[in-house]
């Protein structure tokens, strides 16, 4: 129909505006608050060259790679978890509850106990491909994919499961101990843009991934036999979601640790705010999962200043309350 | 949901073989006027189950950096072996086995009636959050008070609280019990990152401190919370199977059971605070292995079949299991020492997929 033509695809001019605004709020919000002294003003004087020196050490070395890391992450949790939900048919179906970024830490628990520490994002992503493929393929292979909540406690089952592998070599490996203890509780404090630039491929071609994949996909949400017979290959397409799924998440986990609940909440935003088309609701999850993130990490700065608040503790925080209200309502949101 | 085998079968064309006073599948006792049935198999299953458990028992007394064959962990029970292998097996040993076996117990029961009001044999106290919970104010109490209140009351807290709570906000009339268990994972993630932010802005010695209460082990267990536990045992296990068998009732479709005169509110409120109790008193003295509380109740029924709620088999079946999980714990890899809760999670884990995954579309119901 002309109607569902491509121009009624694009999202309107006021959720465009909103997202715009969000974004920028945030990243204002990242770049001019912390735990420093340095205060809003003058962070941004020193962004664009003037302010003393220590100000500009802080806003320049510190807050800014922050900031940078925290979109990436935010693009690749939010993406990852939109495409994931559409494939699914789920709408629970977040990347840390179903195991998928559990596999990918253990991943790399097991890469730093084995000393191949420098591997970490291969690893990491190869992880997350495993943990995703386990759960949607076991839960498709019985034909219980359908149902939401099965899913959710596979993925439980399937996390719980790595947590103790991965508890069972850090009880023996008190090197890697100390080197993950932050680190598996999902934080992007103290990394550099020099650690996590070898993640930036990961997500820009999970990224491309996405958006190549998104019309097959919303094809696919009409239907298995709707889908074959406008030329889809639906095999395929949940083949190429769960590589893209693997890149993004595993991209993430590896800069930030697993941090949970973005995917649940963002995605759940946007076809809030955008419709259940995927091709609606992913540019706009796109767009509110780096805001989301930063917020979540400027609050991490600030709860409990001068100390850090692990990232993956407030999002957790943020987002299991929105997890038992979605599931509180009469019915669970079909996609 | 009642097993059709459990209903008489009106269009059974031949006569039943045994006289009909005495249905089959059931043992009859007199005595004077009284009279009793007992389900055969339910029975035979509560002897192989007690068994089992006594074998294990003998067993983990036995293993450990001294080996003591089966008959002499008898005689020095019974006080007659020499003094050093009286010694080992009564100061060293027995103490960690009741341990396990008495919160295996308890977690086996607290799962079977947890599993039976929601309706759901996934409802245990992992996936209800009450690990999680209770592992939080067990750490809260260890990092949080420098003077150290007793972790284990914080526990118990932690757990009954985080059970109500689930249960007050999941609302009523979910007949499948989904909305128990995605609530409680919710509450439990919840509890998981204040554990989280606690262990990680504690100094060092504090957290490792608390680190036994985050894995669940036996080598915590403080002789008051373990006495506490043996005691409320010996209370609350008639009590549980009176729910028990009131339950059994309950399980027909609520209006079935409403007018079969079941109290079912009530029933419901008892026992989920007897299984809360249970969960937390065991809790506090093993730390987060809920998980003994899905397989327990899952091997009971299997063995003892679907036409009772079978608390005491899942109670001897959780006592059996935790010892065996902490005994592998302790032996796998000796010297070192696996903790029984990551034992119970390498094994019980892959058990929850294959429960998940085989069973049909709607027969989760316990």
């Amino acid at each position: 129909m002309a109607l569902e033509r491509p121009q009624s695809i694009k999202p309107s001019s006021q959720l465009t505006l909103l997202c715009a605004v969000l974004l920028l709020l945030s990243v204002a919000a990242s770049i001019g608050l912390g735990a420093g002294a340095v205060g809003p003003l003058e962070a941004w004087s020193a962004l664009g060259g003037g302010g003393d020196a220590q100000a500009r050490l802080v806003v320049l070395t510190l807050r800014l790679p922050r900031t940078l890391i925290a979109v990436l992450v935010g693009l690749a949790l939010a993406g990852g978890g939109a495409m994931l939900q559409a494939a699914a048919r789920n709408p629970l179906a977040e990347p840390g509850l179903l195991g998928v970024s559990a596999g990918s830490a253990t991943a790399v628990v097991i890469a730093i106990a084995l000393g191949l520490g420098h591997l970490h994002i291969i690893v990491a992503i190869g992880g997350a491909l495993l943990g995703c493929a386990l759960v949607l393929g076991a839960a498709r292979l019985s034909g219980r994919g359908d149902d939401p909540v099965r899913l959710v406690l596979a993925g439980a089952a399937l996390a719980s499961i790595l947590a103790a592998s991965s508890a069972t070599i850090l009880l023996f490996d008190q090197r890697t101990a100390d080197e993950v203890r932050f680190w598996t509780i999902g934080g992007i404090a103290g990394r550099s843009l020099a650690q996590v630039m070898p993640a930036l491929p990961a997500v820009g071609l999970g990224l491309i991934g996405a958006a190549v994949v998104a019309r097959p996909l919303a094809a696919l949400a009409l239907g298995e036999q709707v889908a074959r017979g406008l030329g889809q290959h639906p095999q395929l397409i949940r083949a190429s979601v769960v590589g893209c799924v693997a890149l993004l998440v595993g991209a993430a986990t590896a800069m930030a640790g697993p941090v949970g609940f973005v995917g649940l909440v963002v995605p759940l935003a946007a076809r809030w705010l955008a419709g259940p088309d995927i091709r609606r609701a992913l540019p706009v999850a796109l767009a509110l999962g780096p805001s989301f993130v930063l917020l979540a990490d400027t609050l991490a700065r600030l709860v409990a200043s001068p100390a850090e608040t692990p990232l993956g503790v407030v999002t957790a925080l943020i987002g299991a309350p929105v997890l038992v209200l979605v599931v509180r309502r009469q019915r669970l949101p079909s996609l | 949901m009642s097993d059709t085998r459990a209903q008489p079968s009106v269009l059974r064309a031949r006569p039943p073989a045994s006289p009909p006073r005495q249905p089959r599948g059931y043992w009859r006792l007199h005595w004077r006027g009284l009279s009793v049935l007992i389900e055969r198999r339910g029975m035979l299953a509560l002897l192989a189950l007690a068994l089992l458990g006594a074998a294990v028992a003998a067993l983990s007394l036995g293993q450990g950096s001294v080996r003591i064959p089966p008959g002499r962990v008898i005689a020095a029970l019974l006080g007659a072996a020499d003094a050093p292998t009286t010694l080992v097996v009564r100061q060293l040993r027995l103490g960690r086995v009741f341990a396990g076996a008495a919160a295996g117990a308890a977690l086996g029961m607290a799962g079977c009636l947890l599993q039976t009001v929601a309706r759901n044999r996934l409802a245990t106290p992992t996936t209800l959050g009450i690990d999680n919970a209770a592992t939080a104010f067990a750490v809260a109490s260890v990092v949080g008070v420098s003077t150290s209140l007793a972790p284990a009351a914080f526990a118990l807290t932690g757990a009954l609280s985080m059970l109500a709570l689930v249960f007050a906000l999941s609302g009523p009339g979910d007949t499948r019990g989904y909305r128990f268990l995605l609530t409680g994972m919710g509450l439990g993630a919840i509890c998981g990152a204040a554990t989280n932010i606690m262990l990680a802005r504690a100094p060092i010695d504090a957290a490792n401190q608390a680190y036994p209460w985050t894995v669940g082990t036996l080598n915590n267990r403080a002789g008051p919370t373990l006495a506490l536990l043996g005691w409320s045992l010996l209370v609350l296990t008639p009590l549980a199977l009176v729910l028990g068998a009131a339950l059994n009732v309950a399980r027909l479709p609520e209006p079935v059971a409403r007018s079969l005169g079941v109290r079912i509110t009530q029933l419901r409120v008892g026992a989920i605070a007897l299984a809360g109790l249970l969960t937390g008193l065991a809790v506090a003295v093993i730390g987060p292995v809920g998980i003994i509380g899905l397989a327990a109740p899952e091997l009971a029924r299997r063995l003892a079949g679907p036409r009772s709620v079978p608390v005491l088999a899942a109670g001897l079946a959780g006592a059996s299991l935790t010892m065996l999980a902490d005994l592998a714990g302790r032996t796998l890899c000796a010297p070192s020492e696996l903790p029984v809760g990551i034992v119970a999670a390498l094994v019980g884990g892959p058990y929850v997929l294959w429960v998940l995954l085989r069973t049909p579309q709607g027969a989760l119901n316990a």
